[in-house]
């Protein structure tokens, strides 16, 4: 019926939306074509196939795509696709015939290619042989091209038979037991939809680097960043008019005569006990060389010589590089296997690049762990923890007090119990950059306002009081006195703020007269002020300032006020 | 808050004419005590903290003290009062200090000290003060003020250190106490021989420390060689830390004052350098200009002010302003730390930490029932083997972190660990193939027992006599060498302005490498694992791939197919030729570049120039696109230069170019030209080069491929340390 047929088509047009949308977040790059077969009108590079309608060229997608979607949805874009598009005969041969000349016209190398199938019909040709015969022939040329065909195919009455045509046509599982093919559709239409905002990055190496055990002995590892924290993709610069890009160009040039310095023309220096100290470029680079890049083993240690609390970067994983030096996976394996089975950690001393100080790190023995379904769930190698420098570690006063008693600790044990979970690192997403994305994809697409999005960050409140009952106040009765507030002492600070009656007085500038300031020069107490007055002492006297770490400030007011 | 404690301390040293002796070979005790006090006062320089400083010399030539009078306290000179050392200290001590011809007693040079800190100390707040005594104790001494100067000492609070040429007793105790990295070199010389002024002087020296600490006091008399070991290594960047108070909430009743300090985390150098005019020195004399411009062929510059900013959506650019962006973002409702449920420690992964810093959390000081209530959660957890996740939010201003809060329960304290946790985004789901079950790399037995000794023989953990554990290297007991190397060069540059960087100071070298004892204990096994596994450096067979390859332009096309399209390029040529091409636009440089130096319209130098400038401009790009067709007017630079017959011009752009290469990141491009061995013109093709063809083949091979890496960006900008900073 015409229903059914609206519901299928805007389901599969709801999922070919998906698609543009998260690719354009997760990989801008990626080109991606959008051809409908069976139309009644024709439209395709050359013109040369019959109902093939290339509504999208390969190209990387962009919001256009986005909105032309919409336009074939509902109501009026059924009417707008019956009159642009049509529907007509259907050869889904031709329609593949297309899609090889599409990749081949493009002139990139391309590391992968995949063409999804959409349909509803287990027989789209209705028996016609020498139809389905072309298809199977066009799609095992696109295969042989490397071209991975995959189909995502709708439920329909009787369900939708694979292997009436399609087990022809489409790759063949990686996994040899998973020969079954596809038996749930929706799951895979499912997965489609669901909205994946997150950038999507390929799996390269940072460095390839040798790893030393001593004299003589190297191998070649890769190293791999598994964790680090994803960032809102820099902004671009446009001019206000066009929305061209422009770029930025900086160049150095004499104060007074105006000419270009070019890079021998500076140095570099830095003020210490009142002295300028003067070096070059390459000096600077220089004094932070100690060694060649890699990692050299200084020996190992028990795992619980590695503490928790001696964290400073996130980790890197490495993995050996058979093709630098042959046999390094052989050694990589025996050290992971007796590492993992004594339990202790290698010690190395690791300088990542040219020009780069070292730096201690555990290597941490991982073995390869695989989920249900056979896929590897953490993969083999050594994960690369660093470890902190004396300076690295702050000394502090800690706060002594009073300890809980056991009856406090049980209560607070039931409290633990009833609100504990299985912790997953995947499971939290970053609000802050699911908001800048659903903000530009709103301004993209035209929305009126952006996408909720549902901030994993906050604590459920209203289900752990539900959780806990009368545990809160139960325990509060054991640890705080009645009339204790944990809360207090912040109300003073809320007065300030209240009477400061709006934004617009803010506390009164801080100015500083020369006097003063040349007596905290001669004194040498700058350091008492803060750092906005001497921000703002420094635009007093026009002192160009480079940085805004306070002590550079400081040095900056000290050599233009003892002149 | 307490301010910064400082102290005030005078270094009072011998210079009298014994302490010039010495054993052939050996370096004389002034020499050695000169360099103590050179490494004190760098330390104290680079550390920047308000102590202030004075020198005392003793056995000077003349007399210059406030209590020199009637013949008493001669040949003492106060060189430099209390005040925080800078350079010019260092300099004075590098060129100023020099051996005297006299003799004087260190008692009444020690009187001139004490003297020295009571006046100039007077009126100012000082939380410690202290004298140190350099000396061969080779004088008479009189000792019959001995009890006065012990009792006035004590008065005052002033401490004593002492450093001498040979140690307190005949072994050397000094190395008794300390941690530091390796044990210190031998012994400095034998406690025999000494003269018996110097007998005489040790019992004194007992006597006053002694009384003055009572059994520990002995710690403090130091040799001069242990002394130099210890003060070498830079007084750490000292940071104090920052409290943040915040609540622990756990539902909607439940909340715990805390208070947070950053326990660890990664410290950066303080300052950073400035650019300065390499002639007159002068940071002023450089201008700073960043100009934004067009993407066109003019590069037309465009003002600041009429720029706005967008970000990437697919292949399109959204404008979305900096107000807008502030209007629109995340907004966090302030500082919190709310636990949003409990799991077992074990699901926390180690290798998932995220962030740079571990804070410690503590009840809020003072605050009993705060105490009790954390404490009790801090149990809890430990006892069920769990951690707390938390939202953690350092300020309005910050963004929100999901982390775990671990339990920590020492001997002293309690607390809790916080440690960020990565978001989704973060992770990187790559898979690699296996290892283990793989034939191709499965270790034998014998290859595993050889990695098995191996690592029993390198343990950097040791059993001692008393069969306990004992770490042999501690990395959090190391100074990060990166400033101690910064420092040193700076100190070096500072009082030698003219000399090249020293080398790396021999005992951080040492420290950087693995224990002597490790090295020698796994030579066995080493050469066990080397012969049992073979390892051999795969020679690379020379890529074939070119540009064009890897952009897929023309993959496997025969040679023939080339040759067609540089006819094609040469009809059109003589086409465009017939038009009227007057300089090398941005659309099809190649092709203008080509026609220009065919018509001769403009000389070959001028027509390069152009060409080179539309180089530049599209490298400026840093994009594949845009280096592709960098590389075709490479190419057509390089083919006219030959078949006109004149290297010079693009063999020294090239040379030029491969210098830029690093600082401007182009290591990418860089390889294509490797890849289509687009080298410098040699002799051989064209006569007037003066690059052989052996230089022209090396040239494109930098000595190391660099990754560089992008710096992270820090975009979280509220935190602990800017606080700091604004205090």
């Amino acid at each position: 019926t015409k229903t059914m047929r609206l519901r299928r088509t805007k389901r599969i047009l709801e999922c070919v939306r998906s698609v543009y949308t998260s690719k354009i977040i997760s990989s801008d790059k990626d080109l991606v074509a959008l051809v409908f077969y069976g139309t009644e009108q024709s439209k395709n590079p050359r013109n040369s196939f019959k109902h093939v309608y290339v509504y999208h060229d390969l190209d990387s997608p962009g919001s256009q795509r986005v909105l032309d979607i919409d336009k074939l949805l509902g109501e009026k874009g059924a009417q707008f696709a019956e009159k642009t598009i049509g529907s007509g005969e259907t050869s889904l041969g031709e329609a593949l015939w297309c899609c090889s000349n599409l990749y081949s016209d493009i002139k990139l190398r391309l590391s992968h290619k995949r063409l999804m199938i959409f349909t509803c019909r287990d027989d789209p040709h209705g028996g016609d042989g020498a139809k389905d015969r072309q298809a199977r022939t066009k799609a095992a040329d696109l295969k042989e091209t490397g071209v991975v065909i995959d189909l995502m195919h709708l439920t329909k009455p009787g369900g939708f038979d694979v292997s009436l045509f399609f087990c022809d046509i489409v790759s063949p599982p990686e996994d040899e037991s998973e020969l079954g093919l596809q038996i749930e559709p929706c799951r895979k239409l499912e997965d489609l939809q669901k909205r994946v905002r997150a950038k999507e990055l390929k799996k390269r190496s940072q460095s390839r680097l040798t790893f030393s055990l001593g004299e003589g002995v190297n191998l070649a590892v890769g190293v791999y960043v598994l964790a680090r924290t994803a960032t809102k993709p820099s902004a671009v610069k446009l001019h206000r008019d066009t929305n061209e890009p422009v770029r930025t160009k900086t160049r150095y040039f004499h104060a007074h005569n105006g000419g270009i310095l070019l890079p021998n023309d500076m140095k570099r220096a830095q003020v210490y006990g009142k002295k300028q100290i003067v070096m070059e470029k390459d000096e600077v680079d220089e004094i932070k060389k100690f060694d060649d890049p890699g990692l050299v083993l200084m020996g190992f240690k028990p795992m619980d010589r590695l503490k928790l609390h001696h964290h400073i970067r996130p980790a890197l994983f490495i993995y050996p590089e058979e093709e630098q030096i042959s046999g390094s996976s052989c050694v990589f394996t025996a050290l992971l296997l007796k590492c993992s089975e004594k339990n202790v950690f290698a010690l190395c001393r690791y300088i990542p690049r040219r020009n780069t100080p070292p730096r201690f790190v555990a290597l941490v023995p991982q073995r390869e762990e695989l989920d249900q379904s056979q896929t590897q769930a953490t993969p083999p190698g050594f994960n690369v923890i660093f470890l902190p420098f004396a300076d690295d570690i702050r000394t502090l006063d800690a706060h002594v007090g009073p300890t809980a008693s056991d009856e406090q600790v049980d209560k607070m044990k039931e409290i633990v119990h009833k609100l504990r979970f299985k912790y997953k690192s995947d499971s939290f997403e970053n609000p802050v950059l699911q908001q800048h994305y659903r903000n530009l994809e709103a301004l993209a697409l035209n929305m009126l306002e952006p996408e909720p999005i549902e901030d994993l960050t906050m604590p459920k409140v209203q289900m752990m009081d539900a959780r806990l009952g009368p545990l809160a106040q139960e325990f509060k009765d054991l640890v705080y006195p009645p009339d204790y507030n944990p809360e207090g002492k912040p109300a003073a600070k809320r007065k300030t703020a209240e009477s400061g009656g709006g934004a617009a007085e803010k506390k009164p500038k801080a100015e500083i007269s020369e006097e003063e300031l040349k007596n905290h020069v001669a004194n040498s107490t700058l350091g008492k002020l803060t750092v906005p007055v001497l921000k703002d002492a420094c635009k007093q006297f026009g002192i160009r300032t480079t940085g805004t770490k306070k002590q550079e400030l400081i040095d900056a007011l000290t050599m233009q006020l003892s002149k | 808050m307490a301010r910064a404690a400082k102290s005030a301390l005078v270094l009072c040293m011998d210079v009298g004419f014994s302490m010039s002796n010495s054993e052939p070979g050996q370096e004389p005790p002034f020499e050695q005590a000169k360099k103590v006090i050179q490494k004190f006062v760098q330390r104290q320089v680079f550390a920047e903290n308000k102590d202030e400083v004075g020198l005392v010399l003793f056995g000077t030539d003349g007399t210059k003290n406030r209590l020199a009078k009637d013949g008493q306290y001669e040949n003492i000179t106060v060189h430099r009062h209390l005040m925080m050392p800078d350079f010019e200290l260092l300099e004075e001590i590098e060129s100023e200090l020099q051996p005297g011809g006299q003799q004087a007693d260190w008692l009444d040079a020690l009187v001139v000290c004490m003297d020295l800190l009571q006046q100039e100390t007077m009126g100012k707040k000082f939380e410690r003060l202290n004298i140190v005594l350099l000396t061969d104790l080779n004088v008479q001494t009189s000792a019959d003020q001995l009890d006065v100067i012990i009792n006035s000492l004590k008065k005052a609070g002033i401490t004593l250190q002492f450093f001498l040429p040979f140690p307190l007793d005949g072994e050397d105790r000094a190395d008794g106490g300390g941690d530091g990295p390796g044990p210190s070199a031998a012994s400095a010389r034998p406690g025999k021989g000494l003269s018996s002024q110097q007998t005489q002087g040790l019992e004194m020296v007992k006597n006053i420390m002694t009384s003055l600490e009572e059994e520990d006091g002995l710690e403090e008399v130091h040799t001069f060689r242990d002394a130099l070991e210890k003060l070498s290594i830079f007084k750490r960047i000292d940071r104090r830390p920052m409290a943040w108070p915040c609540q622990l909430t756990i539902g909607s009743s439940l909340t715990i004052r805390i208070v947070g300090y950053k326990a660890v985390t990664e410290e950066k150098v303080k300052k950073s350098w400035t650019i300065v005019d390499a002639q007159s020195h002068q940071r002023d004399d450089v201008k700073r200009e960043t100009v934004y411009c067009l993407n066109d062929d003019d590069e037309t510059e465009v003002q600041k002010d009429d720029t706005i900013q967008g970000f990437r959506y697919g292949s399109d650019i959204v404008p979305f302003s900096k107000v807008d962006e502030d209007q629109m973002k995340y907004k966090s409702d302030g500082k919190c730390f709310s636990v949003l449920g409990f799991t077992k420690q074990e699901l926390i992964r180690r290798h998932q930490f995220m962030g740079s810093q571990v804070v410690k959390v503590f009840a809020a000081r003072d605050d009993e029932h705060a105490a009790v209530a954390l404490s009790a959660l801090i149990r809890a957890l430990d006892s069920l083997k769990m951690a707390a996740i938390v939202r953690y939010a350092y300020d309005r201003r910050s963004n929100p972190q999901v982390g775990a809060a671990f339990p920590c329960i020492k001997e002293k304290y309690e607390c809790l660990l916080y440690v960020q946790l990565p978001f989704m985004e973060d992770l990187r789901q790559f898979t690699f193939p296996m290892l283990e079950n793989n034939k191709k790399f499965t270790p034998s037995e014998s290859q595993l027992s050889a990695a098995d000794a191996l690592i029993d023989s390198m343990m950097l953990v040791e059993k001692d006599e008393d069969g306990e554990s004992v770490d042999v290297f501690k990395v959090n007991h190391i100074p990060n060498p990166q400033f101690q190397r910064l420092f040193q060069c700076l100190h070096h540059r500072g009082v030698n302005p003219d000399d090249p960087l020293p080398p790396v100071e021999p005992w951080l070298k040492r420290a950087l490498e693995r224990p002597q004892a490790v090295s020698a204990r796994c030579q066995a096994p080493l050469q066990d694992v080397k012969t049992k596994f073979p390892l051999k450096v795969v020679v690379k067979k020379k890529e074939q791939k070119t540009s064009a390859d890897v952009f897929g332009s023309s993959a496997d096309e025969p040679d023939a197919k080339r040759v067609k399209v540089d006819e094609e390029m040469e009809f059109n040529l003589a086409e465009i030729a017939a038009g009227n091409i007057t300089s090398v636009g941005s659309v099809n440089p190649v092709r203008d570049f080509c026609a220009l130096v065919r018509q001769k319209t403009v000389s070959f130098d001028q027509a390069c120039q152009q060409l080179t400038h539309r180089i530049e401009q599209l490298l400026g790009n840093r994009s594949p696109e845009y280096y592709m067709k960098s590389i075709a007017c490479i190419q057509a630079f390089r083919d006219q230069s030959v078949s006109s017959g004149n290297a010079e011009l693009f063999n020294s752009y090239m040379q030029s170019l491969k210098r830029s290469v690093p600082d401007r990141n182009l290591q990418e491009f860089w390889d294509l030209l490797i890849q289509d061995a687009l080298t410098l013109i040699s002799k051989d093709e064209v006569d007037g080069s003066t690059i052989s063809k052996q230089d022209a083949n090396q040239f494109l091979a930098f000595e190391q491929k660099e990754e560089v890496q992008a710096a992270p960006v820090q975009e979280d900008t509220g935190d602990v340390d800017d606080l700091l900073d604004m205090m």
